[in-house]
Parts: structure tokens; C-alpha cells; sequence
């Protein structure tokens, strides 16, 4: 008999909503929530013997505390979800198995493709799950039959519903990319209208979030992809690549003073930047709007990363953190500056 | 128009009293070279060969230039450098293969470019297999830093056209006859190249026969043109996926065009563009290039590009102007795929067109050996550390190992 722990987030372990949303990890011993059923159905070969669940709005950055009480009850396999379309879950279950994965262990989660955390699981295998929660039963139904399928060997295909890409990974071709491109040519021209070697990847389609309603009462946030950092860098951010985000109190400040930060963003010349830093990141203006009450008051720091060369996977991660950790702060609006 | 490459195998080299070629082995005076290179703008150069198979590394590399002559003087080789901004491209030209002369040291916006001469990141760049003449330079303490731009660029393409001038009396290894793309349809396919050049200003930007070539509209090239050096880089962003001097003048889908042309298919012709920074600047380029292809009769054009996520606007914007007017369109993508291979490959993608083809995966994580020899600085800017060390770096970093002109082998495939 194989051990399954099964993470969830607080909503379907019962604590409770948004309210929870902050609550640290927790092990419970046996199934919880749709974890009875899925104990049921891979009963009785398999075994669900805890549950961990974590709260939305922390559970992404807190996976190497999940993992642990995981693996205090010595699982063989981490299932997590269903997560459904909801970003910050799936976040975290995409997370969850990526580390179990990495850790180890047999690891499986489930969310709908559109789920904006699919990305992060790496090459850990994630299946298809409903949209919404009413599609719970049969979202079950297929993350039970993969975890018996992984718990017998067996590698998850698109027929067991495996969702999320395959690793492109690099390898030498028989030939140069320039003769490549030309032999491409002629397969096109002959008539072969799909011949390609990269597939066209599934872009988001962003709908703006409705105005808030009203502004004057709100806490605004400024947070900016244009890598502006105090002047010494003491996060070091990258110039490209960005693997990470960053914040800095801008507490007491009314506007940001030309020496003491800088753009180390590696895409654009940072003269300009660097000679009125409030053209990144507009805390001059900020101070003066919010003395007139334009808005409630401003947010006491500023998120930033560098948008140059940053691979989707990481800058979605980083939306999805930033509208978390600024939706537990209270804030309700952010102005995004971009270069 | 026809173009005759005189080749010279550079097999040896060597610094010494005179600057000559015989028997493949190239020597160098440092006095002359040294010469040759003075500007006001530096304070000193500094001249080495690195070779192929040495424990050796090159850091901070900047352009890299092929030695080519067109006679004494230069003979109009560099047109708008070295000889006088008068079109090119015909009657003969001494190219020195196998050998580069590769500046290397700090400039504003350059970003960290690497050449190993052994080890796992050779085999991924062609200056890893060249005889390198490396250019390590001291700005002078009062010149600004596009003078010392300046005075770099000349000076690697006057010592270029030296070098290559030692030969212009040798017997050549090989003769190679380049044929001109045709006017005249046949009943083979008509495949012509789109390459797109990225111009973002100082530090960013490519020179057409001397000039800027950011606010010019696209242009017919012929072919030969870019052997004589009628393009010459100043781009020293995105080290994996910049086009240098040298790659102009070896344009790997010309070449294979030119190698096929008039066997499965016919060389329509070259069309060569600028990459505007913003977005209008974007669409009217791509549907300008599209007409041109559309004038000189192209069936199928393979669209290459120079940079990073912006230059994928101008290849999709590219390959939709051709579909619209009824073109066809292989496009060489460097793919963006995270550390593991799982991220979207590409920025921006074409709405129409779909036919690309990978040179490599941009994030892919090399483990590259310690080295007994470092050139162009003492530190590795992207990690701070000593540049001779081990370390792993992302392929990004290598010195055209994605080349978007289509030099290499190095492709991503899913697993």
C-alpha cells in the first residue's frame, strides 16, 4: 500500500475564505474535504494518510514548510488540487508537486489548463481538472486514476489527461539552423501547411480588472517591471533574466533623489532613469496626489523586478505574488509602470 | 554582379617583427597593429592571439570581424570605414578563414558575452574554433564613451583589412564564385532572406556603408555587399542572439541560398531591416520589407533577427506582412523557455504565420570549466566573480551560440 498526502488550500479544508487566507501550513492526519473521496477511490490499494493545507494568499511561498510536514509522515506520493482556475491555489499545488518531485517523491496535482499556476510544475505532471468546483467529482475521478497509474510505473500521456508543456530541451540538429530554415521553406511551399519546429505557444488573453470604484477611498500601490533599486543594489536584482522581485520602503519619502537609486534594467538606456528615478517609478507625483486625497493614502513599499529577456513562466509568477501579497496588505489598486 | 572570395586557410599564428601570411600562418607585428589601432579616444591597446583547444576564455567580447581585403589599401573593403561609402560587392575578395580580430573590454550597455576556446561552449560559438586576435583596451581618461566606440570599431576594421592584405600575393586555398540572386523565374522556387538588425542607438545600433541604420526604411542588399563589409555591427546587446561583423560577413541562410541556388531553388534576394523601438515604427518596417520581397518576386523568405523579446515583434509583425501578401515564412527563433524548458518559447508570436525553426533554447544552463588564460577582463559581470573560474552560466551568455542568422547546430526540442 502506497501513502498519499494530500494538499488543499484553507477554503477546501473547511477553515474558512478569504478571511483564512493567510493561515500558514497545517497537517492533519487522514483525508479532508475531497480528499474523502479521493481516498475512496484509490482505496484500497493506496492511502491517503495526512493532509496539509495552507492558505491562498501565503501557501506559494511557503512550499519548503509544506513539503516538510509532508514528508514528517514519510509519503510515497504529494497529490494536490483540485485547484480548478483559481490562480493563487494553483500556484501553490504546481509548486507543491515541483518540489516534491524534486524532493523525491511520486507528486501529481490537478487544475484546469487555463490555471495561471500551471506553468510552475515544472516538469512535475499535472492532469486536467474541471473549471470550476461543481466539476469536482469528475476532477477526482481523473486525478485518482493518475495517481494509481503513477503509484503502478507508468508514465501520464495527454490520454490521461496530462496538462501543462514538455520540457524543451536542448539538443545538437543534424544541420545548421540556416539550412534548416531553408529545407522549412521548401516543405512550405511544397504544401505542408503545420510543418514547424517550434509550436506556437498559448498566450493569455489579460482582461483588465474593472476601475475600482472608488479611488479616493482606496490604498494605492506603485510597483514597476523598469528595475529601479536603491543605488547599491543590496537585493541584486538582474539586468535580464529576472529570476526574482523586490521590495523597498519608499515610507517617508516624497520622491525618489537622483544618486541614491538607479535602473539596473539591462534593456534601455538608463540615463534618463537614473537622472530623475521618478520616471520609473512616479513617487513625486504619488505624494502630491494623495496630499490632494486623490487616493486613501499610498502603500508603504514598492514591488519591482526587471521585464527584459524574463521568461512568461516567471513574470506570471511574479503577478500572481504580487497581487496576493498586495490583496493581504490591503491594497486595492497598483500602478504599473512599464519601459 | 559577381562576387569572387579569394580563401586563405589561416592555420597558425604568431606576433612578430612583420606582419605577413605564408603557408596558413598568419603573423602579426604588435608595433604596426598597435599603430593602426592609436585614436585619442584610448589610452592604450593590448594585442593577443587565442587559438582553438586552449585553456582559454574570452570575456566582454564586442564585435568580431573577419580579415577581408579588396586590395591595397583596403581596396573599398568596409565601405564607409575603411574604404569610401561607394557600393561594393563585386570583383574579388582575400578572406582570411579561420581567423577574427575581436575586441573585448567594457562599454555602457554591453552586455556579458563569452568565448571559450575548449570545454562544453566551444563547440557553441564560431569564435571558439577561430584564430582570435584579441583587442583588451584603456579608454583615455577624458574621452567620451561613444569615441571609444568609435575608435574601437575603426580600428578593429583598418587592422581587419591589414591583416587580410599580407595575403593579396598568396596562392588561395579556395576560390569561390558567389552567384548574384536572380530576376529571371524559373520553375524552381524563388527563397530570398528578411534580416532584421537591431538599432536601439549607442552601444545598439548597426551601420549600413558607415552610417546608422536605425532610421532607414528596408533596403535590397546584394548579397555580396555583406561580404565587402557593407554591414558592420555596433550591437553589443544580447550576446547569444546578436549578429557581429563577422557573421555579416559569413550569413550562414545567404550562404546556404547562394549553395542552392539554381539546384532546388533560385536566391531571390537579400532584404535587410531595421528593428524600431516602437510599435508603428515596427508595422510600417514589416509591411515595407513585405513589399520589397513582394517586388523582387520572393515565393518564400527566411526571416532572421537580432536581439531578444523585442526583435520577436519584428519577425511576427514580418512574417504576417509576407502572409498577407500571399509570401511564405521560415522564422529562426532563439526560444525564451525558463531554466527548464517549460515556459512559452517564444515573446511575441506571428497571428497568420507558423513555420519557425528553433536555434536553441536562451535559458539553458551550461557548466563551464575552470581556464588557464582569461582576455577581455578580469571578472565575470553577470556573476562577480573571477571570469576564469568555473561556473554555470545560461546560454544567453555565449557569444552568438543562438545565432539568429542560423550559424549553429544547437536547437530545443520537446522531450
Amino acid at each position: 500500500m502506497a501513502r498519499i498526502v494530500h494538499y488543499i488550500n484553507q477554503f477546501f479544508a473547511g477553515v474558512g475564505g478569504e478571511d483564512s487566507a493567510g493561515a500558514g501550513p497545517t497537517l492533519v492526519m487522514g483525508p479532508v474535504g475531497p480528499g474523502r473521496r479521493l481516498a475512496e477511490l484509490v482505496a484500497p490499494e493506496h492511502e491517503i494518510v495526512a493532509t496539509v493545507w495552507c492558505g491562498d494568499d501565503v501557501a506559494a511561498g511557503l512550499v519548503g514548510e509544506i513539503i516538510a510536514l509532508a514528508s514528517s509522515v514519510q509519503p510515497d506520493l504529494v497529490a494536490a488540487g483540485p485547484a480548478f482556475t483559481s490562480g493563487r491555489y494553483g500556484l501553490a499545488c504546481a509548486r507543491v508537486v515541483a518540489a516534491a518531485q524534486a524532493a523525491g517523491l511520486g507528486a501529481l496535482a490537478s487544475m484546469h489548463e487555463d490555471n495561471p499556476g500551471l506553468d510552475e510544475a515544472g516538469a512535475a505532471p499535472v492532469v486536467a481538472s474541471g473549471e470550476v468546483a461543481r466539476r469536482m467529482a469528475v476532477s477526482l475521478d481523473r486525478l485518482a486514476a493518475g495517481i494509481r497509474r503513477l503509484l503502478a510505473g507508468e508514465a501520464l500521456t495527454a490520454e490521461d489527461g496530462r496538462i501543462g508543456k514538455l520540457a524543451r530541451l536542448t539538443v545538437m540538429a543534424d544541420a545548421s539552423a540556416a539550412q534548416r530554415a531553408v529545407d522549412l521553406a521548401l516543405v512550405r511551399l511544397g504544401g505542408d501547411r503545420e510543418a514547424t519546429e517550434i509550436p506556437l505557444p498559448r498566450f493569455d488573453r489579460v482582461t483588465p480588472a474593472p476601475p475600482v470604484e472608488d479611488v479616493s477611498s482606496a490604498l494605492v500601490a506603485l510597483v514597476t517591471e523598469g528595475g529601479l533599486v536603491p543605488d547599491d543594489n543590496p537585493g541584486a536584482l538582474e539586468s535580464a533574466r529576472a529570476t526574482k522581485w523586490l521590495r523597498y520602503s519608499v515610507e517617508g519619502l516624497d520622491g525618489l533623489a537622483a544618486g541614491e537609486w538607479r535602473s539596473v534594467h539591462g534593456g534601455f538606456s538608463t540615463v534618463w532613469a537614473n537622472e530623475d528615478p521618478n520616471r520609473i517609478l512616479p513617487l513625486d507625483v504619488a505624494r502630491l496626489l494623495e496630499a490632494e486625497g486623490a487616493f486613501a493614502g499610498l502603500f508603504g513599499e514598492y514591488f519591482v523586478t526587471t521585464g527584459n529577456g524574463t521568461s512568461v513562466a516567471n513574470a506570471r509568477r511574479f503577478g500572481i505574488e504580487w497581487a496576493a501579497d498586495l490583496r493581504h496588505s490591503g491594497a486595492r489598486a497598483a500602478i504599473l509602470t512599464s519601459t | 554582379m559577381t562576387l569572387t572570395r579569394l580563401v586563405h586557410h589561416v592555420r597558425q599564428v604568431a606576433l612578430g617583427e612583420q606582419t605577413t601570411f605564408a603557408q596558413g600562418v598568419l603573423t602579426v607585428s604588435v608595433d604596426e597593429a598597435r599603430g593602426i589601432l592609436a585614436d585619442p579616444a584610448l589610452a592604450e591597446t593590448r594585442l593577443a592571439w587565442v587559438s582553438p583547444g586552449e585553456s582559454a576564455r574570452i570575456v566582454k567580447v564586442l564585435d568580431a570581424v573577419e580579415p577581408r581585403t579588396k586590395g591595397p589599401g583596403g581596396g573599398g573593403i568596409f565601405p564607409g570605414f575603411v574604404g569610401p561609402a561607394t557600393p561594393q560587392g563585386s570583383g574579388e575578395t582575400h578572406v582570411l578563414r579561420g581567423a577574427a580580430v575581436v575586441n573585448a573590454g567594457y562599454l555602457p550597455r554591453a552586455q556579458e558575452a563569452l568565448v571559450d576556446l575548449s570545454g562544453p561552449a566551444a563547440a557553441l560559438s564560431p569564435l571558439g574554433s577561430s584564430h582570435n586576435l584579441v583587442i583588451e583596451f584603456t579608454p583615455a581618461p577624458d574621452a567620451g564613451w561613444d569615441r571609444v566606440d568609435a575608435a574601437l570599431r575603426n580600428g578593429a576594421l583598418r587592422l581587419a583589412a591589414r591583416l587580410a592584405e599580407a595575403a593579396l600575393d598568396a596562392e588561395p586555398d579556395e576560390v569561390e564564385v558567389l552567384p548574384s540572386p536572380s530576376a529571371t523565374r524559373t520553375d524552381r522556387p524563388r527563397i530570398g532572406a528578411i534580416t532584421n538588425l537591431q538599432t536601439q542607438g549607442s552601444f545598439k545600433d548597426v551601420f549600413l556603408y558607415g552610417r546608422s541604420f536605425g532610421p532607414c526604411f528596408p533596403t535590397l542588399l546584394d548579397p555580396g555587399e555583406l561580404d565587402d563589409g557593407a554591414v558592420v555591427s555596433g550591437q553589443f546587446g544580447h550576446p547569444a542572439l546578436k549578429n557581429p561583423t563577422y557573421m555579416h560577413q559569413n550569413h550562414p541562410v545567404v550562404n546556404e541560398l547562394r549553395r542552392r541556388h539554381g539546384l532546388d531553388l533560385d536566391f531571390a534576394g537579400l532584404v535587410i531591416c531595421p528593428e524600431p523601438v516602437d510599435q508603428a515604427g515596427k508595422e510600417l518596417i514589416s509591411a515595407f520589407a513585405a513589399k520589397l520581397c513582394a517586388a523582387a518576386g520572393f515565393d518564400a523568405a527566411v526571416v532572421t533577427k537580432e536581439g531578444g523579446g523585442n526583435a520577436d515583434a519584428d519577425m511576427a509583425l514580418k512574417m504576417d506582412a509576407l502572409a498577407d501578401l500571399g509570401i511564405e515564412s521560415v522564422a529562426l527563433y532563439g526560444e525564451m523557455a525558463g531554466i527548464d524548458g517549460t515556459g512559452p518559447s517564444i515573446v511575441v508570436a506571428p497571428e497568420r504565420a507558423t513555420a519557425m525553426v528553433s536555434t536553441g533554447n536562451y535559458d539553458h544552463r551550461l557548466q563551464l570549466p575552470r581556464v588557464e588564460r582569461v582576455l577581455g577582463g578580469a571578472q565575470l559581470a553577470l556573476l562577480g566573480v573571477p571570469a576564469g573560474d568555473a561556473y554555470q552560466i545560461p546560454t544567453a551568455v555565449v557569444y552568438c551560440a543562438l545565432s539568429p542568422l542560423g550559424w549553429g547546430r544547437v536547437t530545443a526540442r520537446a522531450s
